[in-house]
């Protein structure tokens, strides 16, 4: 490993330089998510110009070598010119992890100024994030260094999706969106201009840390790309990487190059390796979401054959164009589970594929197809509709269909869309690790996900 | 620097990639003894390295076949090829009919040697069907490297051609590694039901 970032996702002790008492102030606001996160570790708040006071109760210092303590991770906020300094000290200190929160470094063409800084880092071994990035992120460390307030941007809880971010503003509005899911947060790192930590040492770290079981990428270019390539091998097989390259077209690789100062690499170039290292495209934002979604809660299916169990027979329809559209199909039911399933369900329910329970479907009736269902040999995952406006669908269908979710070791979905009283169902099934989608493209393209990536792990070379 | 056609043919043959029987003929007389050595039907080529285009600047002759037509040939082209002096005569015996397919290379800043294969002739810029992978690619890459194609089904029309391709995709993955070759072109490979061959070569190392 190059470099170690452990002490900067798990720090037991943080100094926040351009720590503020001015509630405006980055450095104000990063001090604060601190102390709102329940962050346990040791606070060192750092103000050049600061006197004896206090910043929210705790003592300021005018510099990390007045500290005189271990510290674990420095959070820099200050402007751009007086970053080298406060690193060289923090080198001097002994400081272990840097995260520049600053801009004003290479993405405005101030590459002598990051070249400096990156030098500095070099010389005391320090593992620097960014400059001008939001950092990092992590709930269950309580590390949180976003200069981003909590009102304006919700806070994801703990989990197991890790979501690594060139970009910023892409990364607080994904973050932001995460928090709504109902799968969980592991570690965010947003790392910006990479000027030296870098992708592959991230994806190094995450290849590592147990509570990541899906990333959640999104770049701009790598700056290594054959170590890219190395470490994309290891990592891939071991954990889904979902990706989102921005400027996959021409003109997006243009507004790339005045972004984060990266160059976009030719976007062949990236595709190529994508697919043939096992990464897991997503072509927009709302992929990016569906698919960490079914990675981060669902088994990897063992074949394409898909049971559709609907009570709405037009979403049902839909829903098997859609699976043939991805290049799944339709479950053929077994032979014993057509004879069962005849006997449990109202003569009205035709017992096919999809199967459709029609608009009256309770609680009982759910219960009795997916009892069968569930265990056809001929089956390998499921997609479950439930549509909440139905007279027979209620909170008794959502807890039936939880109940079947913990139970089988089957991917399983469901589609369900509609207003309030439907999201309350969507977030009763969310939170107990059932994915919900609200179209059928959502649910079988993550589907297709799934067997694709199963299709790549079990590959014979 | 451009590899020199024969040279470059060579280096395909050492990999056991098949290309088309060519050679330089001099006059009218070789070309036309070349005509009845490989049988039947000859295309003439006028290579320069002032034209990189041949067909575009007018320098490929093709299907010409009986020594009166060979004789004509030979001196319209060389009357063409006059203004790209230095040049060479190429003759090449006539590819059977088939699917054009181009297989190519690149060299990538990021990531290094790049492969490419895509449906060819008159349907690459229309079409634009084609797939790319970083060298050095195992069998799996080059299964999926086809089966990635839109034109799968014209490119492969049966098992046997989809395995020829597959075995030259990982020879021709291998020989630009391991003679860093930065661009090349193989453009067309005719592939036929029992196989292919490569109508044309550019290799820059």
């Amino acid at each position: 490993m190059r470099m170690d970032l452990k002490p900067m996702m798990n720090p037991k002790s943080v100094a926040i330089i351009g720590a503020s008492r001015d509630p405006d102030k980055v450095g104000h606001i990063i001090l604060q998510n601190y102390i709102d996160a329940g962050y346990s570790g040791a606070l060192y708040p750092i103000n050049r110009n600061a006197g004896s006071e206090t910043i929210v109760g705790l003592k300021v210092y005018k510099s990390v070598l007045e500290v005189k303590k271990s510290i674990d991770l420095a959070v820099i906020s200050i402007p751009a010119p007086a970053v080298p300094d406060a690193l060289e000290e923090c080198g001097k200190a002994g400081v272990k992890t840097a995260v520049v929160v600053s801009g004003g470094f290479a993405e405005i063409g101030e590459v002598a100024l990051q070249d400096k800084i990156v030098e500095i880092a070099k010389k005391y071994n320090i593992a620097m994030l960014g400059p001008n990035c939001l950092g990092i992120m992590d709930p269950s460390s309580r590390v949180d260094t976003l200069f981003l307030p909590t009102y304006k941007l919700s806070r994801p809880k703990s989990g197991n999706v890790s979501f690594v971010s060139q970009s910023g503003a892409v990364g607080s509005t994904v973050l932001d969106l995460i928090a709504k899911e109902g799968f969980g947060l592991a570690k965010f790192i947003s790392y910006g201009n990479a000027a030296y930590v870098d992708e592959v040492d991230i994806l190094e770290y995450l290849l590592h840390d147990k509570e990541t079981r899906v990333i959640v990428m999104y770049i701009e270019g790598v700056k290594r790309g054959k170590e890219f390539i190395e470490i994309a091998k290891k990592i891939t097989k071991v954990k889904p990487v979902i990706i989102i390259k921005g400027g996959m077209t021409d003109a997006g690789a243009a507004a790339a190059h005045s972004h984060t100062a990266s160059l976009a690499g030719n976007s062949q170039a990236y595709e190529a390796v994508f697919r043939q290292f096992g990464f897991i495209i997503a072509k927009d934002l709302s992929e990016l979401l569906y698919f960490a979604k079914a990675f981060s809660t669902e088994p990897l299916p063992l074949g394409k054959r898909v049971a559709i169990i609907t009570n709405g027979g037009g979403t049902g329809v839909l829903t098997a164009d859609s699976v043939y559209l991805e290049g799944l199909e339709l479950a053929d039911f077994s032979e014993n589970t057509k004879v069962a399933l005849r006997k449990v369900l109202p003569s009205l329910v035709n017992i096919r594929n999809p199967l459709d329970l029609a608009g009256d479907a309770d609680e009982v009736r759910y219960d009795n197809a997916l009892s069968l269902v569930t265990n056809d040999p001929n089956v390998d995952m499921l997609i479950v509709i439930a549509l909440f406006q139905t007279p027979g669908a209620d909170s008794t269908v959502a807890s039936k269909l939880i109940y079947y979710k913990k139970k089988i070791s089957k991917p399983m979905v469901v589609i369900t869309a509609g207003s309030d009283y439907t999201q309350t169902h969507k977030t009763m099934m969310e939170s107990s690790g059932l994915p919900v989608y609200d179209s059928p493209m959502a649910a079988t393209s993550s589907l297709t996900k799934l067997l694709k990536y199963k299709e790549y792990i079990d590959r014979d070379l | 620097m451009l590899l020199e056609y024969m040279n470059a043919k060579k280096l395909l043959d050492r990999y056991g990639i098949s290309s088309i029987e060519s050679a330089y003929v001099k006059d009218t007389e070789s070309a036309i003894e070349f005509s009845s050595k490989v049988g039947g039907a000859i295309a003439l080529k006028a290579i320069s390295e002032k034209a990189l285009h041949k067909s575009k600047a007018g320098l490929v002759m093709l299907n010409i076949s009986g020594s009166e037509s060979i004789r004509k040939a030979f001196g319209e082209l060389s009357k063409r090829a006059h203004a790209y002096a230095p040049y060479k005569i190429l003759a090449q015996k006539m590819a059977g009919s088939g699917i054009e397919v181009i297989i190519g290379g690149r060299e990538d800043q990021q990531f290094g040697k790049l492969l490419l294969i895509g449906l060819g002739g008159i349907f690459v810029e229309s079409f634009r069907d084609f797939a790319v992978r970083v060298c050095p690619i195992t069998r799996y890459d080059a299964v999926e490297m086809i089966r990635q194609l839109k034109s799968k089904d014209i490119v492969t029309y049966n098992g046997k051609a989809e395995n020829e391709l597959t075995s030259m995709l990982m020879k021709v993955s291998r020989m630009i590694e391991e003679n860093s070759i930065s661009e090349l072109d193989l453009n067309p490979v005719i592939v036929r039901e029992d196989g292919y061959d490569v109508v044309d070569i550019r290799i820059i190392k």
